[in-house]
């Protein structure tokens, strides 16, 4: 295809965004056929004129894929099918009541990874890493783990600060802290993270003691500091809407300083490691106390007063108390519905999302309409329902990158990859020449990236809009997925797809292409990259079973290494 | 403007700098006139300076990295750290006895006669500095203006924003007046003002370690290298995707084909900068480190901050090469946040950041370039003096080493402060207040580079407020 034929039919394309028909280059018949999940493949690729129902059942479909996309690993095309018909609330619903599947300790517990005897258990890693891909690529309460992954991302815990023993117990706990309060109650899931052993570690108020004056050592800040940075008012107040409130002159307002740091690091005092055995025997001390919440040693709580944010809490205050009224605080705090909701929404849907967008969210969080602050149904379901989520035709400013884990784990799902021998090993994936990204393995506290990137030097930052995933987005990084990638999909690792649906597709190139295009980029490839794609495999000789396996490769690697695919919207 | 050969070299480039240099009031460690700096520019290959960042991210411990040692003052540090000693280490509580110190004691006084040591893993760097390849800048920090403790209490100047809080101090230190979010660093600026010197100018700026906003600039942007070399995308390379010539083609041209939308734009930019990058880099420094190279780097098989190092140095070998006169690099390593754990996680920190930065020194030294490369460590603040049991706190204050030939080595530079809890150099719990601000570093480094004393101003907003080129930083 020459250069002018490429130029062409791209400007073909953004000047009829409003067709879907244009954007998948197919006939409507054909595509219902690719993505209905039996049946032959359809042979034909003519572009006839669509019936204006089929036109329609083209929309629900891209959009049951975009919305597949944001809520879950993306879609099988029977799922896509299946959503297209009920609509996202119903899908939802469904996955709100899903039942929590089997728990990584239990998982861990099965697999011998509690045996004692095995110094790697003890001190090693090689447990968590396995069983957090065996939730991830295989658990069917879909919603929940996506949501869970998100709040990895906010109350962020990373394996690069756990140095103690059993560590595999301590991330497999906390990774069920977010599972089980994912769907639940934001005040539930904030105590639970503030209490959990691995939380406790990583930002260490596990051992955080009352002032000693013979000594002048006095409460660490870390925790007090960062659960109002990172976990729940920010750094400036917010309007409800997500943007910062403005003093007199312009400029933004600090939410906190650093006397109520200090005042409520007094809070954060006396707590420590949980004792108790486990009574099944199944776990040695360390490992099983890393399942249960800290305890508070009341002697080592302060007993001095705690000025924070406006609130006192008298001196003399227990331990429990003060933490009730510490996170309540927290949570009732202005700005904490929108600091949550916007970040949320950019976890799922969008980097810029509008103001009226993040209002209309936080207000769900403030007030689930029946006077319940904090429901976390609520908010997701604002968040993906909204027509701000949902619309076509959105602005050039609309989407975010997709991260690079979230991609593996859509490439996982919709070709129904599993683990050959049921070990999971993929190990880590986060090296700048592999996939990029690791879960539960942050470089630090503030996530893999911040809310508020702008990568400099771009139209991105030109445009006045942020870009969070492009933080991670560097030389080596943008070619070590792709290499990464080039290693997963043809089957090279322990974790292997299951092609079948795309190997019945596979003689007929156009069709599998459109398959692709639904499942994988929910039909945004452009035509002149459909037909790109289509020639170059269809060079591949589908004579042997290799070539036909060759072709699902290729075309599979280079959908999800164009920016159509790259750039979810 | 007379033509030379260098034909990178911008009318404004050029012209910025000559106007600057004739309003300059103050004489600068380099080629003053107008007649030097034309001839500095057409000189050859010997004209290379690299400026080389090693970021501590999570802000090191400080009182625990350069250490009071005079018995009087170590007295006063210990008391105040000491705790319960940790079995194994060489910590009470997170003070280290000063036993444990006498063998990293350095041999030259504060000015004041008091002694410092130290920490007990930084034999390389102790050689350093008594070699006088490195000296310490004792308590740097952001300020916005000089500030009295008594204004800090009062808050009756302009502060940083955001103190103690880590990704807004990283922010600060790397782009000198912005909190996160800021796009923009000193290192880029400065590295705007000397890029057109440079044949490849994309290769001005590159961090080893992860998207850096100290290498960004107006036109210098931070390029991302991988500490293993340079990488780009096998089946192109290798012109099979599967088996398949036509699929490696397709892919070459869906991933470097324009879009319209801003994101897709910004993404097949990076990607189309790494593909186009690398045969020239690998041309110039192959596709892995020379036997040499790696001898000059032992431990990079297990010190992250030393194999990084050995990339710049893989970098800078061939700087003739790529036809670059100007570089500014950034390495880092993480992990210094210790609130807990100070005993035994922060000992191989610091090793690994002392033997690294010896292996680098060692290296430009070898590679002849030993006066025409300069590093500074760097890191999101200090930490508080007392202890919290078996960690420190976030602080402001820290104290910072600068190394190489150029550099006025063996000195510490700046003001020592006392080692207490009321004294006014610091906030509480010895926070310290610093006395020097990072623009005064800043101003400095980038006056070696080349930057006029006019220009700094642009790379560095807040200079403007300080005595500017006391520190004494590099030699004469």
């Amino acid at each position: 295809m020459t250069a002018a034929t490429i130029v062409e039919l791209e400007s073909q394309h953004t000047a009829s965004e409003a067709s879907p028909l244009a954007v998948l280059g197919l006939s409507g018949t054909a595509l219902l056929t690719a993505c209905g999940g039996g049946g032959e493949g359809s042979t034909s690729t003519t572009l006839a004129a669509p019936p204006d129902n089929s036109l329609a059942n083209n929309l629900a479909f891209t959009d049951a894929a975009r919305f597949l996309r944001q809520a879950s690993w993306g879609g099988t095309s029977q799922e896509i099918k299946d959503l297209a018909s009920t609509g996202p609330q119903i899908w939802l619903n469904g996955q709100f009541n899903a039942p929590q599947g089997q728990t990584l300790t239990r998982w861990l517990i099965e697999k011998g990874f509690n045996d004692a005897s095995t110094s790697n258990n003890v001190n090693g890693d090689g447990g968590w890493v396995q069983a957090i891909w065996w939730k991830l690529f295989s658990a069917t309460d879909l919603f929940r783990q996506r949501a869970a992954l998100a709040l990895s991302e906010l109350f962020v815990v990373s394996q690069l600060g756990l140095p103690f023993s059993w560590r595999n117990f301590a991330i497999a706990n906390y990774w069920e802290i977010l599972e089980t309060n994912a769907l639940g109650n934001f005040r539930t899931l904030l105590e639970s993270v503030t209490l959990s052993s691995a939380m406790g570690t990583y930002l260490n108020m596990k051992g955080n003691q009352k002032y000693d004056a013979k000594t002048g050592r006095s409460p660490d800040e870390n925790y007090a500091r960062e659960v109002m940075q990172l976990f729940t008012i920010g750094l400036y107040q917010l309007n409800i809407d997500g943007t910062l409130q403005l003093d007199s002159q312009g400029k933004p307002i600090e939410s906190y300083d650093n006397s109520d740091t200090q005042g409520l690091a007094r809070v954060f005092t006396g707590w420590n490691t949980a004792t108790g055995t486990d009574a099944t025997g199944e776990l040695a001390n360390a490992a099983y106390r890393h399942g249960l919440p800290m305890m508070l040693n009341a002697n080592l709580h302060s007993p001095e007063e705690k000025k924070f944010l406006g609130v006192t809490i008298p001196a003399g205050t227990p331990g429990v108390e003060s933490l009730k009224i510490a996170l309540d605080t927290l949570f009732n705090h202005k700005n904490t519905a929108p600091f949550i909701s916007k970040q949320l929404i950019q976890r799922l849907v969008t980097s810029n999302p509008s103001p009226a967008y993040v209002a209309r969210v936080a207000n769900l969080f403030i007030n689930n309409g029946k006077g319940v602050r904090g429901d976390m149904k609520a908010v997701w379901s604002a968040i993906l329902v909204d027509t701000e989520a949902r619309q076509v035709n959105a602005p050039a400013s609309f989407g975010k990158l997709s991260e690079p884990m979230v991609r593996l784990l859509q490439w996982g799902h919709t070709f129904r990859a599993t683990s050959t021998d049921g070990a999971w090993t993929l190990g880590y994936t986060d090296a700048d020449t592999s996939l990029g990204q690791m879960p539960m393995r942050s470089p630090s506290v503030f996530n893999f990236f911040r809310p508020g990137y702008v990568p400099p030097n771009t139209q991105v930052a030109s445009q006045n809009l942020v870009a969070p995933e492009f933080q991670i987005l560097t030389e080596p990084t943008v070619v070590g997925y792709v290499n990464y990638m080039a290693g997963t999909v043809n089957n090279a690792r322990n974790i292997k797809a299951d092609y079948s649906t795309e190997k019945a597709l596979a003689t007929d190139p156009a069709a599998l292409v459109a398959h692709l295009n639904l499942c994988l980029a929910s039909g945004a490839l452009t035509p002149a990259n459909q037909s790109l794609i289509v020639n170059a495999i269809t060079s591949i000789s589908a004579a042997t079973e290799t070539g036909l396996l060759n072709r699902i490769y290729a075309a599979v690697l280079m959908v999800m290494s164009s920016t159509d695919y790259l750039i979810q919207r | 403007m007379t033509h030379n050969k260098y034909s990178n070299l911008t009318r404004r480039g050029l012209l910025k700098s000559t106007a600057a240099l004739a309003m300059q009031r103050v004489s600068i460690p380099m080629a003053t006139s107008l007649g030097l700096m034309a001839d500095a520019a057409a000189q050859s290959a010997n004209d290379y300076k690299a400026l080389v960042c090693i970021f501590l991210y999570g802000a090191n411990d400080h009182y625990n990295t350069v250490i009071p040692y005079d018995v009087a003052t170590h007295t006063n540090y210990y008391n105040i750290r000491k705790g319960t000693p940790t079995a194994g280490t060489v910590y009470d509580g997170i003070a280290i006895g000063r036993n444990a110190l006498s063998a990293t004691a350095l041999s030259t006084a504060l000015s004041d006669g008091r002694q410092m040591a130290l920490n007990p893993e930084m034999s390389a760097l102790q050689n350093l500095f008594e070699n006088k390849r490195a000296s310490i800048l004792m308590n740097v920090g952001p300020l916005v203006v000089p500030t009295s403790r008594l204004q800090y209490d009062n808050k009756s100047v302009p502060l940083p924003p955001k103190l103690f809080s880590h990704n807004d101090q990283q922010a600060y230190w790397q782009s000198s007046f912005q909190t996160e979010g800021g796009a923009k660093g000193w290192g880029g600026r400065a590295a705007d003002l000397l890029l057109s010197n440079n044949s490849k100018s994309t290769l001005t700026c590159i961090s080893i370690n992860g998207n850096a906003l100290f290498l960004s600039g107006q036109n210098a942007i931070s390029y991302q290298m991988s500490s293993t070399g340079a990488t780009t995308i096998n089946a192109i390379k290798g012109k099979s995707l599967f088996g398949s010539a036509n699929c490696a083609a397709a892919l070459q041209t869906l991933i470097t084909q324009q879009s319209s939308l801003p994101m897709a734009s910004d993404y097949t930019t990076v990607t189309k900068r790494a593909l186009d990058t690398y045969d020239g880099i690998v041309a110039a420094i192959g596709a892995t480190a020379s036997a040499s190279m790696n001898a000059l780097f032992p431990s990079s098989a297990t010190n992250s901050l030393s194999a990084q190092l050995k990339m710049v140095a893989r970098m800078i070998e061939q700087q003739a090469t790529f036809g670059m006169k100007r570089q500014v690099f950034m390495v880092g390593i993480g992990g210094f946040d210790l609130h807990d754990f100070l005993a035994t996680q922060h000992p191989p920190l610091l090793q690994k950041l002392s033997s690294a930065m010896k292996e680098f020194d060692d290296a430009m030294t070898s590679l002849g370039k030993g006066s025409q490369v300069t590093a500074f460590t760097a890191s999101d603040f200090g930490r508080t003096l007392t202890s919290n049991g078996d960690g420190s706190d976030h602080g402001w204050g820290s104290h910072h080493f600068v190394m190489g030939g150029a550099v006025n080595g063996g000195k510490f530079l700046g003001t020592a402060p006392e080692i207490g809890l009321t004294h006014n150099q610091q906030v509480g719990s010895g926070r310290l207040l610093p006395s020097t601000a990072v623009d005064q570093l800043g101003a400095e480094l980038a006056a070696w580079f080349g930057v006029s004393a006019t220009d700094v101003k642009t790379v560095l907003p807040n200079a403007k407020n300080f005595d500017l080129y006391k520190l004494g930083l590099f030699k004469e």
